[in-house]
Parts: structure tokens; C-alpha cells; sequence
């Protein structure tokens, strides 16, 4: 019964007024900005930050995570009537979804992917209800040898997802820690490579680094490489499937629902998995697979009710544990951060209006989206039609207000630059963004706990071993490792992520 | 010895290069203990893991075949670059107006297709829009007008 308690806390503080016009505003937002071609949740998350400063952290945080999942509504638009992916994780919704529409069916896959993703909403709320306490609660009870080792298990099964190389992948956590050691050392207060600039005393700006990676540097590859338009479908049709489309689709949305739930938890995990796990399995359960690519409905129902779980429940190891699973919750946590909230089991029980009304309103954002989003599908396909170069300079603004606003400093502008090219760099290399981000954010903890433990252990390593569950997470990393760099899955991994 | 993948070579390389440089700053920090770790364990210990790593993707490409480095266009990154900096500069000492319209105006011309007036109806539309959505609204601490005007 503690559970109905909490959920009505949470209903409580989400339908407050004032909390409930932010969170219609963030999804509002957020799919606008999310429909828009070419910009992903990362940089939709980012720009639209600076948007919440102004707010206390409820409001904010509901409003941040309606921006994500609208963002990621958004995304699945531009994949059925563009056949762009706003984002990876509806990259598999363009394979049946784009068909749909070319058949004069983009109706009712958008119909399908608003109702699938609003039941994969409601189910992943209460996933989050039911396991989010008792996770805080084992998580209080973590010493620093299992902080430490559970986000070095957070960190590598984060990067099994990154695409292309993993050494690479694994290179760039390192840069990401390293990074995140600029500014001054919590335990011993010295400064660390500063170059004597006293701007970089409190570090890189970690808004500046994601806007840089995520929004200027991927803007900048679009304009290098012009003339990828695709085809518009301007008609829409019923946007409501017809009764034999959700009988169809009924035990798609179940399925990909409970896949997407369980691979959100998982660190690394997150919608992207959650959608291409659910469009396989779905494929290998139906009777007719050759359907599936021709403008199968369930080919679009699953993997949308998949990501869209996968992207709430993706929210319980960073509320309970304070570990970021994909980029967007890192972007979340540096969020708190800003709001003054240190991110960990603490947060539920120190704050718990916050953590539940959060959750609480997460299933009302997803009711707004369904009923704001089918009426205004007209809107948003007007919005596909923004040509990019009035688009691009809009983004730099976003970017470059937002980047200054967060500390008034004008030095972060100029890092913004300066990260711009390196980011640009960094991808030309084929290196992914998305795990330094992740290292960047966790390496002051992974230091700090790492200390802790080894001084607590006077100096003897072998504390992460002897601490059954410290050696759990050790044993569980390095298994991801072996697994992923054994040829055959290797191949496979490939064959999935290429796909 | 032929690169056959210059991608891992040269991202090697990178990695190498900031591992060591990071490694060579962090040497002026106490390096401690194990028990008593210094502010220069820890960057020294990722350093050198990530010049590790870097040294295999250095040895891996000579041995895998990988696709090449795409020729990039200095014009699109140099542009935005300088219109962030110019951004930055204008912001210090003229406002969020002048700011806005000096970086959608060059930052414009990253692509090829931009035209004057486009960008400049732009601008004006942009200023707009920020001053009243940050400004006013949300109230961020912005001066949008130099201060010799006001």
C-alpha cells in the first residue's frame, strides 16, 4: 500500500497547476524541437535547458523529462513520414512506419505509435514505482568499493551500444574521466589542469561539452555533407488505426513493452536497445514475418512501445542510483546538478515530492502527448518542411544562449567553440560522443569512491573483490567484455546495430 | 610499414598524445598512496589505460583495413567556430541583440546556400524571439542593449 501512497504524492505535486502547464510546456517543446529534422533528444534536451533555470527542481525535472520524451515522440514522426530517424532509437521505426506512409497509411502508424507508446508509458511508470524504492534502498546500503565498481559495470555496459569500435568506445570514457578532472580536486582542493585560467576552477562546462558534441559539432557535419532531403508524405489520412489494426498490434505493444521495460534498466541499456530487440523478437514470433519491412503495423507498434519504455525505466538507475544509462540522462543529472540536487539513492527519501511527482508526471505527459499529438500531426509535418539553413543558425543561438546562461560566464561561449572543433574531430574519427559523456559525468564520483574504498581498505585492492557485491559488478563487466569481443556476438552486435 | 586503417591511426595518436599530456600535467600533483591517493593517482592511472588504448589502435592500423578519413570542408567548422567566438566577443561588450544577429548573419554563411537577406530577417526574427522568450519571460540574467545605450 506504500505504493499507492507514493503514486498519490506523486499525482499530488504533478497536477499542481504550475507543474502541469510545465510539463504540457515540455512536451510541447519537446516535440517541436524533437520533429525537427536532424536534431536528436541529446541536443533537444540541451537546448531547451536553459528553459528550466528559472524553475525550482520539481518543475524543472518535470519538465526536462517531458522535453526527452516528447523529443523522442517527435523523432518517431520524422521517421514514418520523412524516413529520417530524429534519433537512433527510431531508426528501425522507418523500416516498416515509412512504408505505412507510402502506402497511404501514415495515419494510422502514427496513431499506433502514440497509442503504443502511451501504454508502454503507463506500464513503465509503475515499473519504476515498484522497483525504484527497493533499488535506493539496497543502493543506500553501498559502500564506496560498490559505487565504484558498479559504475565501472555502468560505464562498460553503457559502451556494448556505442557503435563501431570498442576500444575506441573504451578510449573515450578514459577521455571523458580525464576531462571531467579539470577543475578543482574535492579532497585535497588543488586545482587540476587549469593552465591558471581561473574559469576552468569549476571544471569544463558540462552543458557546453554536451551542446558541443550533440548540437554544433553534428550541425556541422550536415552542412559539410548537403542533400539529404527525403521524401515528404504530406498526406496523413485517419489518424486513428482502425479496430483490426489494434488487434493486431495489441500483443506487439505487450511484448515490445515489457522488453523495452526490462533493457531500459539496464545501464547502456535505454530506448535504442529496447526498439531493436522488440522489432527482432517481433519478427521472430510472427506468423507472417515477410510482411515485416513492407508496412507491417506491428513492425511500427512494438519497437515504439519498446523505446518509449525502455526510455522511462531508463530513468531508474539514475534516480535510485545516480548512474546515467545514455547520454539524455547524463544531460539529466548535470541538470540536477544545476538545480542543486546531488543525484543518488539520497534523492528519494531526502526529496521524495520530487522523485514521485516526477514519476507521477511522466504518465501524465505521456496522456498530454497522445492527446496533443494526433490532432496536431498537421502541424508538425508543416514543421518537416523548415528548410535546414534557417534551421542551423537558430540551433547555434539556442546553443550559445543556453551555454552562457547557465553560469553568466562568457568563457563557456568560447569553450563551446573550442569543444565544437573538437568534437567535430572527434566524430570525423568515428569516435562516438555518447561514452565520454557518460565518463565525464561519472568521473568525479568514480575518483571520490575510489578513494574512499582503498582508504577505508588502507590501501589493499583487493577490497573490490572480497565484497560479494563489488565482485559481482567487477564479474559482470568483464563477462559483457569477453562476450562482446567473442567473435560470433561480435558479428552479431554488428549485424544489429548496422541494420 | 603501410596505415591500412587511418581512421584508428590517427584517433590513436590522439588519444596517445592527450593521455600524455594530461599524464605530463599531472606529474606536478601529489601522487600519494594507494591508501592515501594524491590529486595525481587518479589522472595518471586513466592516462595511462587510455595511452593503452590508444597504442592498440595505433598497432591495429596497420594490420586491419579500415575506411579512410572522409575529406572534410574547413569552411563549415571555421565559420561556426568564429561566429561562437564573435558571438561571445559581441555578447561582452554589446548585448544579446547585436550577440544574436552577428552569429546567425556569419554563422549563416557555414552554408553554402545562405543568402544576405535571408539571414538578416533571420536575425531580426531570432532577436526577437530571445529577448522576449529569455528575457522577459523565463527573466535570464541578459543585458540585450550596450550599456551606452541605455
Amino acid at each position: 500500500m506504500e505504493l499507492l501512497s507514493n503514486l498519490g504524492l506523486g499525482l499530488s505535486v504533478a497536477l499542481g497547476w504550475q507543474n502541469l502547464i510545465y510539463c504540457f510546456v515540455g512536451c510541447f517543446l519537446g516535440t517541436l524541437v524533437g520533429v525537427l529534422p536532424g536534431i536528436g533528444p541529446v541536443a533537444t534536451v540541451a537546448m531547451l535547458l536553459p528553459f528550466t533555470f528559472g524553475l525550482g527542481p520539481t518543475p524543472a525535472l518535470i519538465m526536462l523529462a517531458g522535453i526527452y520524451y516528447g523529443a523522442q515522440y517527435g523523432g518517431s514522426t520524422t521517421a514514418i513520414l520523412v524516413n529520417i530517424p530524429g534519433e537512433s532509437s527510431s531508426v528501425v521505426t522507418t523500416l516498416d512506419g515509412h512504408q505505412m506512409a507510402r502506402q497511404g497509411r501514415a495515419g494510422p502508424a502514427l496513431g499506433i505509435a502514440a497509442i503504443g507508446s502511451f501504454a508502454a508509458g503507463c506500464i513503465a511508470t509503475l515499473v519504476i514505482a515498484l522497483f525504484a524504492p527497493p533499488l535506493a534502498e539496497l543502493a543506500l546500503k553501498f559502500s564506496p568499493a560498490e559505487y565504484f565498481s558498479l559504475m565501472v559495470f555502468g560505464l562498460v555496459a553503457a559502451i556494448v551500444l556505442a557503435r563501431g569500435s570498442l576500444i575506441k568506445a573504451l578510449a573515450m570514457v578514459c577521455l571523458g574521466l580525464l576531462l571531467g578532472m579539470i577543475g578543482t580536486d574535492v579532497n585535497s582542493g588543488v586545482i587540476r589542469f587549469a593552465f591558471g585560467q581561473p574559469e576552468l576552477a569549476d571544471g569544463l562546462g558540462f552543458v557546453a561539452i554536451a551542446m558541443a558534441f550533440f548540437g554544433m559539432a553534428d550541425v556541422v557535419m550536415n552542412l559539410e555533407q548537403p542533400g539529404q532531403s527525403g521524401v515528404y508524405t504530406s498526406h496523413i489520412g485517419r489518424v486513428l488505426p482502425t479496430l483490426d489494426d489494434l488487434k493486431t498490434s495489441f500483443w506487439s505493444i505487450v511484448r515490445g513493452t515489457a522488453l523495452g521495460s526490462i533493457l531500459g534498466i539496464l545501464p547502456g541499456g535505454g530506448a535504442l536497445l529496447a526498439s531493436f530487440a522488440a522489432y527482432m523478437f517481433e519478427k521472430k514470433v510472427a506468423k507472417h514475418p515477410r510482411r515485416f519491412g513492407e508496412g507491417d503495423i506491428r513492425g511500427v507498434a512494438a519497437p515504439e512501445s519498446a523505446n518509449n519504455a525502455g526510455a522511462q525505466t531508463s530513468f531508474i538507475p539514475m534516480l535510485t542510483l545516480g548512474i546515467p544509462s545514455n547520454p539524455t540522462m547524463a544531460l539529466m543529472i548535470g541538470a540536477m546538478m544545476i538545480q542543486g540536487i546531488a543525484p543518488g539513492p539520497q534523492v528519494m527519501t531526502d526529496r521524495p515530492e520530487l522523485f514521485w511527482g516526477l514519476i507521477a508526471s511522466m504518465w501524465l505527459g505521456n496522456l498530454m502527448l497522445l492527446v496533443l499529438n494526433l490532432p496536431l500531426v498537421g502541424l508538425w509535418v508543416r514543421l518537416l518542411k523548415v528548410p535546414y539553413r534557417l534551421l542551423f543558425p537558430s540551433i547555434f543561438v539556442f546553443c550559445c544562449i543556453g551555454v552562457y546562461t547557465v553560469d553568466t560566464k562568457i568563457f563557456d561561449v568560447y569553450e563551446l567553440a573550442a569543444l565544437t572543433a573538437v568534437g567535430y574531430l572527434l566524430i570525423k574519427l568515428d569516435c562516438e560522443p555518447a561514452p565520454l559523456i557518460l565518463g565525464f559525468v561519472l568521473g568525479p564520483l568514480m575518483e571520490e569512491n575510489l578513494r574512499r574504498a582503498m582508504m577505508i581498505a588502507q590501501g589493499d585492492a583487493s577490497v573490490f573483490f572480497s565484497r560479494p557485491i563489488s565482485a559481482g559488478f567487477l564479474i559482470a563487466a568483464v563477462l559483457l567484455m569477453a562476450a562482446i569481443a567473442a567473435p560470433t556476438l561480435r558479428a552479431k552486435r554488428e549485424e544489429v546495430l548496422q541494420e | 610499414m603501410r596505415i591500412r586503417s587511418p581512421k584508428d591511426f590517427w584517433s590513436g595518436l590522439c588519444f596517445i598524445a592527450i593521455a600524455v599530456a594530461f599524464m605530463a600535467l599531472a606529474t606536478r600533483y601529489r601522487f600519494g598512496t594507494a591508501e592515501k591517493m594524491g590529486p595525481g593517482f587518479f589522472p595518471i592511472m586513466v592516462g595511462i589505460l587510455q595511452a593503452g588504448l590508444g597504442a592498440i589502435l595505433l598497432g591495429r592500423s596497420f594490420v586491419l583495413d579500415g575506411p579512410p578519413v572522409e575529406r572534410g570542408r574547413l569552411p563549415p567548422l571555421a565559420i561556426t567556430v568564429v561566429a561562437v567566438v564573435l558571438f561571445g566577443l559581441a555578447l561582452d561588450w554589446l548585448g544579446l541583440a547585436a550577440a544574436i544577429a552577428v552569429l546567425v548573419v556569419v554563422g549563416a554563411y557555414a552554408d553554402r546556400s545562405a543568402r544576405l537577406v535571408e539571414s538578416l530577417a533571420l536575425a531580426v526574427a531570432l532577436v526577437f524571439f530571445s529577448v522576449v522568450m529569455f528575457v522577459w519571460i523565463l527573466g535570464l540574467p541578459l543585458r540585450v542593449w550596450p550599456d551606452w545605450w541605455t
